[in-house]
């Protein structure tokens, strides 16, 4: 029988670190899927999901419990993204080495994808973080608690501290603006 | 005017819907009674597909697989937040001291500090002078390399207070090293030593160079692409340009055989 979160944390906090990795194995994941879907770039959402456990395991002993271990750790996550929008950081483009030939190296890539094929699946998935990206973050925010994280109401209620008829609201009217930017996009590949 | 069909529900249908989309478990009844309202509602039959569309497609958005490991095994100064601080940072406030006292020892020793109390007052010169050159401070200093640092008339017996300050200078040295060599034995017998800290830095840069390559090879193949589009394009265009210019200078060609016809015919006429 696997331990629960709030037995790990409790052996945590009486100071047994491998339980510490545990929540981190059982939760990186979806820290990190929660940040990318925020704020839309792979490194910085590294960055933001290991700050969150760095956060979380400095504050541990503070944790009572209240709430869930998970919503808790989604909580510090949140809040660190939006500190990330707020500042609205940007990344330097990526600079090619001196000796590395691009070439070889885009063939060498996938050889079982066609270059065509990787375009294909990287629009795709590009269609859609476009269309988020229009959305205002509580939107933005809600959907991809409900939609990726599978939180219920009154979870991503309590999470961003807001009534639970306004996450509904929130949802319908984010999940309104995206239908209709793909939609429009839909229209402009045709 | 807008051709929607007329909806007639009665209650929130912002929230029906969405509620309906998901179906959390929550608000059974009102769920029921959307739900038998979808059935002569074409207007919100049509949005919650619409809905449903979008759903379908949002589970195209995945993010990029990442790279674990770092969040994983973070350098050993985030795994161990205490451990980030300088081990000297530890030691006690009066190790912390003497080092202090100890670095001005030091100092003073390199310097050759000479310090006299005599009758004539106190002598304070650093080892680099010549024995002769040293004066009085009572006047105006000899040369450069004396420092005044006390001047007193009275008869306090500093030789004294001045041994017994660099016998606790001694001690307090010695109890330093001891410190030192204590702390020196801990960080070699903590885990994150320093193979350890170079393996992880290590690891750190091959992942980074690793996404560093898949980040440029992806835009190396959208490069192609837009390249060989664009190829495509320009060849297009230069077929079509090369095609009017052939056209016109056919149809010029042409005048100039006529122009020439003409005149060759009225110069036979002549």
């Amino acid at each position: 029988m696997p331990w629960t979160d709030e037995e790990l944390v409790a052996k945590s906090i009486s100071g047994d670190a491998d339980s510490f990795n545990e929540l981190v194995l059982r939760w990186e994941r979806p820290i990190y899927a929660l940040a990318y879907r925020t704020i839309g770039r792979e490194e910085d959402a590294r960055d933001v999901c290991q700050e969150t456990f760095l956060r979380a395991f400095r504050a541990l002993p503070g944790f009572r419990g209240q709430a869930k271990f998970s919503s808790w750790l989604y909580r510090i996550a949140l809040n660190l993204c939006r500190d990330w929008v707020r500042r609205e950081r940007r990344t330097p483009v990526v600079q090619p080495p001196e000796d590395v030939d691009l070439i070889e190296m885009a063939a060498a890539a996938e050889p079982s994808e066609s270059i065509e094929d990787l375009v294909a699946r990287k629009d795709l998935s590009r269609l859609v973080e476009r269309a988020m990206a229009l959305l205002p973050e509580e939107q933005r925010t809600a959907i991809v608690l409900k939609e990726y994280h599978g939180l219920t109401f009154q979870e991503i209620a309590e999470l961003v501290g807001c009534p639970l008829s306004t996450v509904k609201t929130r949802l319908y009217q984010g999940l309104t603006v995206l239908r209709r930017e793909l939609a429009k996009n839909h229209k402009a590949q045709l | 005017m807008t051709d929607t069909p007329f909806c007639g529900y009665d209650g929130d249908r912002e929230e029906a819907l969405i509620a309906c989309l998901y179906d959390d478990g929550t608000n059974v009844p009102e769920r029921a009674l959307f739900e038998a309202h979808l059935f002569v509602c074409a207007r919100c039959r049509d949005e919650l597909a619409g809905l449903r569309g979008v759903r379908s497609q949002l589970a195209r958005w995945a993010p990029p697989e990442p790279a674990l490991d770092t969040i994983r095994n973070p350098p050993p100064a985030i795994r161990n937040p205490q451990a980030a601080t300088s081990w000297w940072r530890q030691l006690p406030a009066w190790a912390q001291v003497a080092a202090a006292l100890l670095f001005l020892g030091v100092s003073a020793a390199i310097a050759n500090l000479d310090v006299r109390y005599d009758a004539s007052g106190l002598h304070v010169r650093t080892g680099w002078m010549q024995a002769g050159a040293a004066a009085p401070i009572e006047g105006a200093p000899a040369d450069s390399g004396t420092r005044a640092l006390v001047s007193t008339g009275g008869g306090t017996p500093w030789r004294a207070e001045l041994a017994a300050l660099e016998q606790q200078l001694r001690t307090e040295m010695r109890s330093v090293r001891t410190a030192a060599a204590q702390s020196t034995a801990a960080r070699a017998s903590s885990p994150a030593s320093d193979a350890d800290v170079i393996k992880r830095v290590r690891a750190l840069v091959d992942e980074s160079e690793k996404r560093q390559q898949r980040e440029l090879a992806l835009r190396v193949a959208e490069v192609i692409r837009d390249v060989a589009t664009q190829r495509q394009a320009d060849l297009v265009k230069i077929d079509r340009t090369l095609g009017v210019v052939q056209n016109n200078l056919g149809v010029e060609v042409l005048r100039d055989r006529q122009r020439l016809d003409i005149l060759y015919r009225a110069s036979q006429r002549q």
